[in-house]
């Protein structure tokens, strides 16, 4: 598979700050992916770097197949980008910034547009510069939509957005995914929103990639284990998978890694019972972060 | 075909996609020859990647429980008794296994589990709507 996007050994500093650490990254085309980690890991530097809005200190960004500092009209045409600060110009209606924005591309989606307005319930005739900031998220997503990109980067694109746009917002990037075959990368530290439609997890932990995995695989990863036990436990469970844990005298709740095949071994070595649960992408996430529990 | 998908349990969403849809097939819900939702419809339906339902439909189709048809549309295979049997079977074992341990847990003697077991499986046997 081509892929969207490829960092390689990119470092990125400001001054005497690492934002990226020697990052190696590539990201499939045609697919959704959830970019996390948290605030200051360098999601938004990462992204930057992927449009060319900044050049790394070392190593090299390739998207779409081009050097991303010498991106052309041509491949810039085909990305999409939502920036967690939109920069509009507020003195114009919404109806007047579409049209603004959309004389720029030869094939946008008036259909598309007109649709999502609805469906977002965006007044077209509202001031840009009045739009609660909600509904300026609502414009950033529309604006960065309707010239079917190939690519589309969303940082923090929703977390101003009501539960109700939130869906309607998702659902819309499962329709790119299949109208217009788009890799789109979703920035964000709001893990419910992602986790139903991202298929491909990268988290960023203080400028290094820390996972680089399938969603599906990551949950199969952890878990979270009641344990009882007859007997008290004799002190703390030493296993090095077993990544945290609260005991009192018959009952242990641990949070373990890589420990499915382990629960029949566990529970008759130490004569205890094991009821082995997943857990979501809120609970995993601090799970992925060196030295930060 | 309705699904119910709980996407912040941790369940990974092609594995609840896939129990839901076995246990169709093997409770009969599902009958053979009877046709899957394509791809693309069910990801649209219920909000989901549609990697997440290809790969549910590909461990299906490893499990012997769907085929390709001409067309490439997914349908329910014809199973003979022997087989729907032990997949019921090995279906109810995981879930009594559950019930099990929590009964162990709460201390309950053996003959207690089994007479609340059997008094409630009589009641679901009374109860039409169960059906």
């Amino acid at each position: 598979m081509e892929s969207a996007f490829e960092l390689e050994k990119l470092t990125k500093k400001f001054g005497g700050l690492i934002a990226l650490d020697d990052l190696t990254l590539s990201i499939p085309e045609r697919s959704i992916v959830g970019l996390i980690g948290r605030n200051g890991s360098g999601k938004t530097t990462l992204l930057h770097h992927v449009v060319g809005l900044q050049l790394p200190s070392s190593g090299r960004c390739t998207t779409l197949g081009h050097p991303a500092a010498t991106l052309g009209s041509e491949q810039l045409a085909n990305i999409g980008v939502v920036w967690q600060e939109n920069r509009f110009l507020d003195w114009m209606t919404v109806d007047k910034h579409l049209r603004y924005v959309a004389s720029f591309y030869q094939n946008w989606d008036r259909d598309r547009e007109q649709r999502l307005l609805g469906d977002l319930e965006l007044d077209p005739a509202a001031r840009v510069g009045t739009l609660s900031p909600g509904n300026a998220q609502k414009l950033g997503i529309i604006l960065a939509v309707c010239h079917h990109p190939k690519l589309l980067l969303l940082d923090e694109p929703m977390s101003a957005l009501d539960p109700i746009s939130r869906e309607q917002v998702l659902a819309f990037l499962i329709e790119l995914l299949h109208e217009d075959q788009a890799t789109t990368v979703i920035s964000s530290h709001v893990m419910r929103d992602i986790e139903s439609v991202v298929e491909w997890i990268v988290c960023l932990d203080r400028g290094r990639v820390s996972v680089d995995s399938s969603l599906d695989d990551l949950q199969d990863r952890y878990s979270e284990w009641q344990v009882t036990s007859a007997r008290p436990i004799a002190g703390d469970f030493k296993e090095p998978w077993v990544l945290s844990q609260r005991t009192n005298e018959h009952k242990a709740h641990l949070l373990v890694r890589d420990a499915g095949e382990l629960i029949e071994w566990f529970e008759t070595k130490y004569d205890v019972d094991v009821q082995s649960q997943s857990l979501n992408l809120e609970r995993i996430f601090p799970l992925l972060h060196r030295g930060s529990r | 075909m309705i699904v119910v998908i709980d996407q912040h349990s941790g369940v990974p969403v092609f594995r609840q996609l896939r129990d839901q849809i076995r246990f169709q097939i093997i409770s009969g819900m599902l009958e053979s020859g009877e046709e899957l939702p394509s791809t693309r419809a069910l990801s649209e339906e219920l909000g989901l990647n549609p990697m997440t339902i290809s790969k549910a439909y590909s461990r299906l189709e490893m499990e012997g429980l769907v085929e390709k048809r001409p067309g490439l549309c997914l349908v329910v295979k014809q199973l003979d008794t022997n087989d729907i049997d032990t997949r019921r079977l090995t279906h109810f074992r995981q879930s009594a296994k559950s019930v099990a341990a929590v009964a162990k847990q709460l201390g309950l003697s053996k003959e207690t589990a089994m007479e609340v077991f059997a008094e409630i499986l009589d009641g679901a046997n009374g109860d039409k709507e169960r059906g």
